[in-house]
This record gives structure tokens, sequence and C-alpha cells, in this order.
């Protein structure tokens, strides 16, 4: 819908008019009385919110389509702003355990050294890689980048990998406590699960492989089993359980849309 | 696909759906009398806030991995009531979140929820804290907070992904009485081994219906209940009289 401005200076002009624009609805929210701004916050909600629905369930490219990307593209703008609020946030609630030397700042020292060391290698990778260095050779990464790569490959990942590997050891000790037999149920999970786990290693299809195929004691050979549970037993309980929460969001986004969930009423102090 | 298939039974359904949880909120308004079954576990929300109250320690509550949908809308509701209650004992609740868009959602709930227990002052906006928008980087930041300031309670409502067990079983390990909820089908079995509460499916959407008891709430609650009952009839006629229904009927139910 919105063609890029050839003309840079009228681009600057627009761009500062709309942060004044911005800057001056804030201000008027902001000094508005609660009320008003509930009303605004409501109506804004709704609009927006029904806008979504009626573009797509009207046939085809329809007069709505047009907005589509520049709403998406308005969004997107929403969201890079809150992303210095996010910055703030962890600046201020560091910033304070160092200044005021609680118990865990160093904690707070470990972010900043982080924090500063990689938005530092990451610009100067992205911007300017050979910089106080030399020049790469052929096929060299120049100094920056390679410097990005140790920082991002060699420390962030192991890092995240690491502590998506404890999930292993969480696993086992939720297993631990699911499966003690105190009740029929917890009984019926844990013969479910030997059943599932058995299946699932060559020994586990090695102990029932002698029963024979072509005839009905096959649905004890473990395989077998194993697939009827998960496809028979599993899968529509799953199914049932994500329908019931597929409508219940549908009325939840009903809800938010008439503003009638109270948490949402903002500008009520 | 970029719009709906008008060809096929799907967006009359989603219609109809959406006019019988309409009908359920103008009957709840016009002062029908709605029942809503027990939800132990959100009975459990005020004893978990009483306990962490009495141990003089902090709660927690995340609200999932997810930026801006409707789980996790419905998770800064829940917080929104869980805050009411903390104001009302002057309890901390910590709130780390993921997204920044989020961050600033979480703040404007908990600060009016303080201010509407009757504790604007207990309110810290440093509580509700920005960790990371990677999942594992958040995953440890959120054990590590558990770890530090020894949580008594831990809430965790919203969508979640594979860090859910690793969060759950931290707080177990810690001692601190735990409920959850998630529509994230996958996570219900690891929240349900590890927390002490869980709320699955529907029940997720019904929360702030059950703990506000509002009309309109309650009827939006009827009104789904009532949908369910309708999908799962459609369901079974269809594949009851699958083989008698002509071509075109079956085209149109996407069959």
């Amino acid at each position: 819908m919105f063609e890029p401005l050839q003309n840079s200076t009228l681009n600057y002009i627009l761009v500062v008019g709309a942060l004044i624009v911005s800057v001056v609805v804030l201000i008027a929210l902001h000094s508005s009385p609660p009320y008003v701004r509930r009303w605004v916050i409501a109506g804004v909600t709704f609009l927006v919110g029904l806008y979504v629905p009626l573009e797509f369930y009207i046939p085809r490219h329809n007069f709505l389509t047009v907005w589509r990307d520049p709403l998406s593209d308005l969004v997107r703008v929403l969201a890079g702003f809150t992303i210095g609020l996010g910055i703030v946030n962890l600046v201020i609630v560091h910033g304070r355990h160092i200044l005021q030397r609680t118990a865990n700042f160093p904690f707070s020292l470990a972010f900043f050294v982080g924090f500063i060391s990689m938005a530092f290698v990451g610009f100067l990778h992205h911007y300017k890689p050979d910089l106080w260095a030399q020049k790469p050779g052929e096929g060299e990464l120049a100094f920056w980048s390679a410097a990005y790569k140790v920082f991002f490959e060699g420390l962030l990942l192991p890092l995240t990998s690491t502590v998506f590997s404890l999930l292993a050891f969480f696993i086992v000790s939720a297993a631990y406590r699911a499966f003690r037999i105190r009740t029929l149920e917890a009984g019926l999970l844990m013969a479910a699960a030997i059943i599932v786990m058995l299946a699932n290693v060559p020994v586990g299809t090695w102990l029932t492989s002698w029963l024979p195929q072509d005839s009905w004691l096959k649905w004890f050979r473990l395989e077998n089993a194993a697939l009827w549970l998960t496809t028979q037993i599993n899968a529509p309980a799953m199914r049932g359980i994500l329908f019931g929460a597929a409508v219940g969001g549908l009325g939840a986004a009903l809800r938010i849309l008439l503003s009638l969930e109270r948490s949402f009423s903002f500008g009520g102090q | 696909m970029e719009h709906a298939d008008w060809g096929t039974i799907y967006p009359y359904l989603v219609w109809t759906l959406v006019a019988i949880i309409g009908l359920g909120i103008a009957l709840a308004s016009a002062g029908k009398r709605l029942h809503i079954r027990r939800l132990p576990a959100i009975d459990a929300i005020e004893e978990a806030v009483g306990r962490a109250t009495e141990m003089g320690r902090p709660m927690m509550f995340v609200p999932g991995l997810a930026g801006v949908d409707v789980p996790t809308f419905q998770a800064i509701a829940i917080a929104g009531h869980v805050a009411r209650l903390a104001a009302r004992y002057r309890s901390r609740i910590i709130m780390p979140v993921t997204d920044t868009v989020i961050l600033t959602m979480a703040e404007q709930v908990l600060r009016e929820a303080y201010a509407e227990g009757g504790a604007p002052d207990a309110f810290n906006p440093e509580d509700i804290r920005f960790l990371s928008g990677d999942q594992f980087a958040f995953a440890s930041g959120v054990v590590g907070l558990m770890n530090r300031e020894r949580v008594a309670a831990n809430f965790f409502f919203g969508s979640f992904a594979a860090e859910s067990l690793i969060l759950a079983e931290t707080g177990q390990a810690l001692g601190a009485i735990q409920i959850a909820g998630t529509p994230s089908t996958l996570q219900i079995p690891f929240f349900i081994a590890a927390c002490d509460f869980t709320v699955i499916g529907e029940e997720y959407y019904a929360v702030t219906a059950y703990l506000t008891r509002e009309p309109i709430l309650l009827g939006s609650v009827w009104g789904q209940d009532v949908c369910r009952i309708l999908l799962a009839s459609l369901i079974f006629a269809t594949t009851v009289a699958q083989k008698f229904l002509p071509p075109f009927v079956l085209k149109f139910l996407g069959l």
C-alpha cells in the first residue's frame, strides 16, 4: 500500500512528524482521566482485533487486505520500541545490585561483561569486521567476525545446550515420582510406560518376537501394543485436550476483544 | 491459505461457535445464573499465596515463553488476580518474562492489581524482570532467580516448551508449592509430574471466570462448554454417517 519515498528530505520530515505525533498522543493519554484512557484502549483493541478476522473471512483480496502489511509493520515497530525497555530493565536491576554490592552482585557483573562484550563484538562484526586488525586473507574470517563466532558458537550455543541437556536428568527425577505406584492411575501409567519404552528398544521387540504375527496373539507383541497405545489411547486424548483448549482460546480471544477481562482494562489507577 | 474458504464448513463453524459464546455472555448479562465446576488447582492459589506469606518468602509467576498471544494474555490476567491476593498480604511476586512487550503489559497489570489490592507501595517494578529472549537462557535465568530468592510458591501459566520441566523440577527441589496451567499439550504431562496442581486444556481459559465469578466471564465459559458438546456431537454424527452422506456434503465437511 505504501511505497518508499525517493525524496530523503521528505522522508526525514515524515519520520520526525511521526515521532512528534506519537509523543503528543502519549502525553495526551497520560494526562487524560482513567475512564477516557480505558475507553481509548478498549476501542483500539476492539477495532484492531476485529480487523484480523474480518480481513480473513471476507473472501479473496478485499478492501481490508491493503492494510495488512502496514499493520504488521506497525506491530513490529511497536515491539521494537519495547526492546529498549527490556534493556533498561536489565540495566536498572543489575546496576542496582552492583552499586549496592548485594550478595548477588557477581552475577550482575557477569551480565554487564557478557552484555557489553557481545554487543561490542556484534556491532563490529556487522559494521567494521576488520577494525584495528589486518585485512583477512583469502577464505579467512575478519578478526571481529572470528571473535563473534567464538562468542556465539563457542560460548552461547554450548551454554544453552548445557541447560537443555539438564532436561534428561529432570525427566528421570520427574518420571521417578510419576511412576510410584500408589493409585490405580499411577499403576496404569507405569504399565503403559513400560510397554512403550520397551517397544522402542531392540531388546523389547525381541522379547515378544516369538508371538505369531498372523493370529490374534499379535496384539501382545510389544511393538503392536505400543502402537495401539500411542495411536488409539494417547493421540485421541491429546486431541480431545487440544479441542477443548482451542474452543477455550476462541472464548478468551472474544473476551479480550470485547475488553471483558478485568485485568486488561488498563488505566484504572 | 490467504483467506477463508467458504466452500467448506470451517468458516461457518467458527462463526457459529463465536455466536454461541456471545449468546452465553448475553444470557449471563441478562441475569441467568450459571454454575462452574470446582477447579482444585485454582482453589490452591490462595493457599499458595498464604503459605508464601507465612514463610516470608516471595512467589514467582512465569507467564510462559510466547509473545503476544491469547494464552499469554490469559496468563497475565491470572497474574493480575494472584497479585491482588498477594497485595492483600503485602507479599512479593517476582515475574520473569521473555518478551519485552509482555514486560510492559505485566508491569502495568501488576501495578494496578497491587493498587486495587490496597498495597500500591508493596509493588516493586524491579520484580518484573526481562531475562532473555532465548529459551534456555531464560530457563537458566529463572532457575537462578528461584534459587537465589528461595521462592515459596511458583505459578507457571502460559505457553511452555522444553524448559517447562527444568523450571518445575527446580521448584520441586526447592520445596515450593507449584501450580501450573498450560494449553501446550506436550508440556501437560511434565507439569502433572512435577507440580502440586495443574490445570489442563480448556480449564486454563476458565481460570479468570472461576476466580472472579463475574457473570459475563461465566457466560463465556458456559458458551464454550456448549460449543464443545456441539463439536463432539458433530464429530460423532459425521463419523457414523460418513458412509451414507452424498459426496458434495462430504466435500463441504472436508472429509
